[in-house]
Order: structure tokens, then sequence, then C-alpha cells
């Protein structure tokens, strides 16, 4: 039976890190996956009117993390059936029930260690998800906090 | 010609044609007009004239008459004839009584009003019947516009196209001087950069225009030319240093051998190190040989398809054999599902070549610590990643590291002479992929190596 699983993200090529060791824990069954980015609605009318999700996300995804996404999806062919990123607004746990029910999310994986990086507009989805559920499952990975990471290197996908 | 003349001359040219064209325009058009306008209004007054002269309209003839004076102004040299046609007298007849031409008359009868023109006098005419008799009523005026106006407006005209002519060639010659100086200024301050003073740079003006392009365009060749400069006279020296060593070496053992009698042994023993010598002597000519031979693209390289993957297990099988102690580990965790995703086009024994002299380098300059290697696939390349944890590369260094006998600072205490990693580069970038090294001094190295991947139907 194919599951559905939830990811959050900040579009660096590091935090699909959690995506590649959940898929590695996981025994060959076949996955929907839903990465998520959390970020403040902006305010403004105009950028309101002429919102579109699939231009926000298309703007964010860097040529790196593109690269590493594609990696992945090589590696677990047979196991990712569907892999979908989505934009998430709301800063409150009920919003986030609400979206995981809407979305049929059966597993949320975060990382462990792994700092989302992220801007100024947007928010840390881990430490609501830590508040909000008890049944999420967490991913740990040796990092090299000896490289500087303020670029992003697809460099970082590649460890163990 | 000059390419500022050029331009002078045909900005003046054109621009005065253009002129020309729109005041022959304005002339010609306004000419066309006064004329028409003209014989209307002739046409106009030969009507009105007939009405109160035959009394046509009895009631309103006086008021007509009045009207016609006291608001249309008398035209120069106006002149009304009412002429009844009788059938007794011939129209050359009446023609020669009225003075007016013969061809208006026949003209007005024959197509009921006309309008005709003799030098500077005007004739507009109608027919009309009445009281069962045919009328003429023919007005003729001089037109004082035509004469007067136009002959005025032609002569603006004309000071106008002369004024704007002599500013446009002023202005023109001015410009294109003008213009070109920037680029005068280039070009002498090129004529000054020569072999001698090659860290010379023109000056890159603030605004993004054509010209500081230009001068940035001409700056990055001087940089690629004085690098080229540097990587050559390093690569002399060098590469004499390299190969002069060995040669002492030589030189050096023969002579202290040849200076007293010696025992079979010690001549065994001078021999084997002279032989050592010119070995590693015949390596660096065999590897720069490879170099040179890699580096042009004259020579045609047979290219098959290779497995990625096998390619580093044979080369890791390589290493096992020479170096024992190598602690190479192969990362299979993000190798693709799709086996497909993994053949690139190439030529597998220069491949072979490459990845052995990268991954020597990684075991060789990290006394043996762990070397990992992992593999994956993108969409439309393979990648490969080469990490180890030695000395790193000083960052000051990492932009001459594919110079040719280039050796980092702190590889003194490890043999080799810097060809490897140059040569690799060729190997692959014939290969059409991209090497990428990326390094801390003293914290490791890793090398990104791309592929683009072999294009299989099915």
């Amino acid at each position: 039976m194919s599951k559905t699983i939830l990811i959050p993200i900040d579009f660096r090529v590091a935090s699909l890190n959690t995506l590649k060791y959940a898929l590695e824990r996981s025994s060959g069954s076949p996955h929907r996956v839903v990465l998520i980015y959390a970020e403040y609605l902006e305010d403004s009318i105009s950028e309101l009117l002429f919102y579109r999700p699939e231009s926000k996300i298309a703007s964010k995804i860097t040529p790196e993390f593109r690269n590493a996404l594609e990696v992945l999806r090589n590696r677990f062919e047979y196991q990712i059936t569907d892999l979908s990123i989505k934009l998430f607004h709301n800063r409150s746990r009920r919003g986030l029930r609400r979206f995981i029910e809407n979305q049929q999310i059966d597993e949320i994986y975060i990382p462990q260690t792994y700092r989302l990086k992220m801007p100024k507009k947007a928010f840390d989805l881990v430490s609501i998800i830590r508040q909000t559920f008890i049944d999420y499952q967490e991913v740990d990975w040796p990092q090299d906090n000896t490289v500087a990471s303020e670029k992003d290197h697809l460099e970082f996908l590649f460890n163990r | 010609m000059k390419t500022q003349t050029k331009i002078a001359v045909s900005l003046v040219i054109f621009n005065i044609v253009l002129l020309l064209l729109f005041g022959i325009g304005i002339y010609f058009f306004l000419n066309e007009y006064s004329y028409v306008d003209f014989y209307k209004r002739l046409e106009t007054r030969a009507a009105i004239g007939a009405k109160y002269n035959l009394k046509i309209d009895s009631a309103n003839a006086e008021t007509f008459k009045k009207v016609r004076e006291q608001h249309l102004e008398r035209l120069e040299a106006e002149k009304e004839y009412i002429i009844r046609i009788r059938p007794d007298v011939s129209l050359e007849q009446q023609a020669i009584n009225y003075e007016v031409p013969l061809s208006l008359l026949e003209a007005i009868m024959k197509e009921g009003k006309a309008r005709h023109q003799e030098g500077s006098i005007f004739y507009g005419g109608i027919k009309l019947q009445h009281n069962n008799a045919t009328y003429l009523s023919i007005v003729s005026a001089n037109n004082r516009f035509v004469s007067h106006h136009l002959t005025f407006l032609r002569n603006i005209l004309l000071w106008g196209l002369l004024f704007t002519v002599v500013v446009t060639v002023y202005l023109s010659i001015y410009f294109s001087k003008h213009f070109f100086d920037p680029i005068k200024e280039m070009i002498d301050k090129v004529k000054q950069i020569s072999t001698e003073n090659i860290h010379l740079r023109l000056k890159e003006s603030e605004n993004n225009n054509e010209i500081s392009e230009l001068a940035s365009t001409f700056n990055d060749l001087l940089n690629r030319i004085e690098t080229a400069f540097e990587t050559q006279k390093n690569f002399i020296s060098n590469a004499s240093h390299e190969l002069a060593t060995p040669l002492t070496a030589i030189m050096g053992e023969a002579d202290v051998a040849l200076i007293k009698e010696r025992k079979p042994e010690e001549y065994q023993k001078v021999l084997h190190n002279v032989l050592a010598q010119a070995e590693r002597l015949n390596q660096i000519t065999k590897s720069l040989l490879f170099l040179a031979q890699t580096g042009y693209k004259g020579k045609k390289i047979v290219f098959e398809v290779v497995r990625t993957d096998e390619l580093i297990w044979e080369v890791k099988r390589l290493i096992d054999r020479l170096n024992p102690d190598n602690k190479i580990l192969v990362d299979l965790s993000l190798l693709p599902e799709d086996p497909r995703k993994l053949k690139i086009n190439g030529n597998k024994q220069l491949l072979h070549l490459a990845l052995a002299n990268i991954l020597n380098n990684a075991c060789k300059y990290s006394h043996n610590k762990p070397v990992a290697v992992h593999i994956g696939a993108s969409q439309d390349q393979v990648l490969l990643f080469i990490k180890d944890q030695g000395i790193g590369i000083p960052e000051s260094e990492l932009p001459f590291i594919y110079d040719p006998f280039f050796r980092a600072s702190n590889t003194r205490l490890f043999e080799g002479y810097g060809i490897g990693l140059p040569l690799a580069r060729n190997i692959i970038r014939l290969h059409n992929g991209t090497l990428l090294v990326t390094s801390k001094a003293s914290q490791g190295t890793s090398v990104q190596i791309n592929f683009p991947l072999a294009k299989i139907n099915k």
C-alpha cells in the first residue's frame, strides 16, 4: 500500500537528506512524497492577486536543489511514486493539522539535528511539528560542520 | 574612408534627403491645394455674379449684390464676364469680343463648368439657362496666393533647408569625432601594451555602455593572455627543473663512480641508481607526451558506452594493487536504480587514467585516510564525488592547480611532478564533463566530476 510522507524542507540540498534517509529506512514500499516549505503570506494586495504557488516554488528551486532532487528520484525510482512541493502559510498547529488531513499524510519525517535555514519571511516547521504531533519520525545523518555551509552545494547530499 | 567620416557623410546625406523630401512635399501639396481652392472661389463668384447680373432670383438680386460687395473680398485683377450665347455669333467671335480664351468657352459649353489658367490669370466659369437663353458666367482673377505666398513659402523652405544642412553638417562632424574619442583613446592605450607591460589594463568607465563593455572585454582578454604567459613561464621553469633533477643525479652518480677504480658491486649499485633516475625521466617525458596528446583535439579518440560504477570498481582494484593500504570507500547509497543512468560515452582507457590519477592523489595526500567515492545521477548527468581528509590545497593556490608541473606549497613531502590533475582535467574535458575541485587547507579536498549521460535509445 502506498504511503504518503511529509518532509519539511528549506530548498537547500542538505535538507533533502531527510528524504534520503527516510526512504532508505522504509522497506521499499511505494511512497507519495510531499515536501513542504513554510513561509508567511505576502500582505500586499498585488502580490496576493497574482499569487501562484507554482511560480513561487519555481523561483525558489536552485539548480543544485533540482539536481539533488533528480539524483534522489533516480535513486528511489520505484519508491517515489509521486513527489510534490507544497507551500504552507499558516503558522498555527490547527492549520498544520488540517493540511495533514487534507493531504492524507501518513507519516512525517523531520531532521533531528539539522536546522532548516529559513529566510526572514519564512518559518521553521520542524518545531511546530514537534509541538503538534507525537508520532513524527526523526532522521539524523552525519553532518560536516567544518565546511562553511553558507553556499549550497550538491555535495551535502553525498555524505556518509 | 574612416568610420568617422563615413558616419558623418551618411548622416548628412540622409538628413538632406529627408529635409528635401519634406520641403518638396510641403510645397507640392500646398500648391495643389491652393489651385483647387482658388478655382472654387472663382466658381462661387461666377455663380453669385450670374444671379445678380441676370436677376435670376429677382427679389433678392440686390441683396446678392450687397452681400457680394460687403463680404466677398475683391480678388486681384478680378473681372466678371456674362456672355450670352447667340446662335448667330460664333464662339470664336465671343472669345475675341470678351477677351476670354476660346478653349474655356468650349469647355464650359461642353461640361457645364470649367477652369482655365493663362499665365497668372485664372478663369472659372459656369453655364446656366435663363429666360430661354444660355449664358456663361465667367470670373477671372490673378492668383495672388500662388504668385506671392507660394514664392514666399518656397524661399522660407530653401533658406531653412540651407540652415539645417549647415547645422547638420556641423553637428554630424562634431558628434562623429566626439563619439570616437573614447575608442581612439582605447586604441592608443592598447598600442602601449606589449609583452613587457602586459599587466597594464584599460580604464573601465562607470557607466554601462558599449565602450566600457569593450574595455572590460579587452581587459578579460588581457587577463587570459597574462595567465597564459605566466603558465608558459612556469611550465618552462618547472619542466626544466623536473627534467634537470634526474639528469643531474645521473651525471653526479657517473662522475663519482668514474673518479677511481671500483668493485663490480659498486658499479652495479651506481648503474641501478642511474637506471632508476632514467626511468623517472622516461616517466616524466611519457606523461608530458600524454598531456600534450590529450590537450589538442586533432587526434580522433574512439568512444564507447562505459558504465561509471564499473569504472570506479576497476580503478579501485588497480589502486588496491599499487597501494594496498588505501581506504577507498565506494558509497552506493545514491546509485540510481536504473543502470542506464550510469552509462556515459567515453574512452575507457582515458577515463581510467583520469580517475586513477584523482583517486591516487586523494590517497596519497591524505596518508591513506579514508577516501569516499560517491556516485549519483541526475536526469542528464552522472555525478561523481571524491572526498578525502588530506592536506588540502591552500585557497590562494586553487587557481593554479591545473597548470602542468604546478605543485601546491604544502606538497613538499610528497612525490609527484604535477601532471596528474591537468591530465585528468584534459581527459574529462574531452568527454564534455566538468571537474570541480573545492578544498580547504589541512581539512581535505573534494572533487566533483560531472559527465553527461550517454543518449541510449530504449
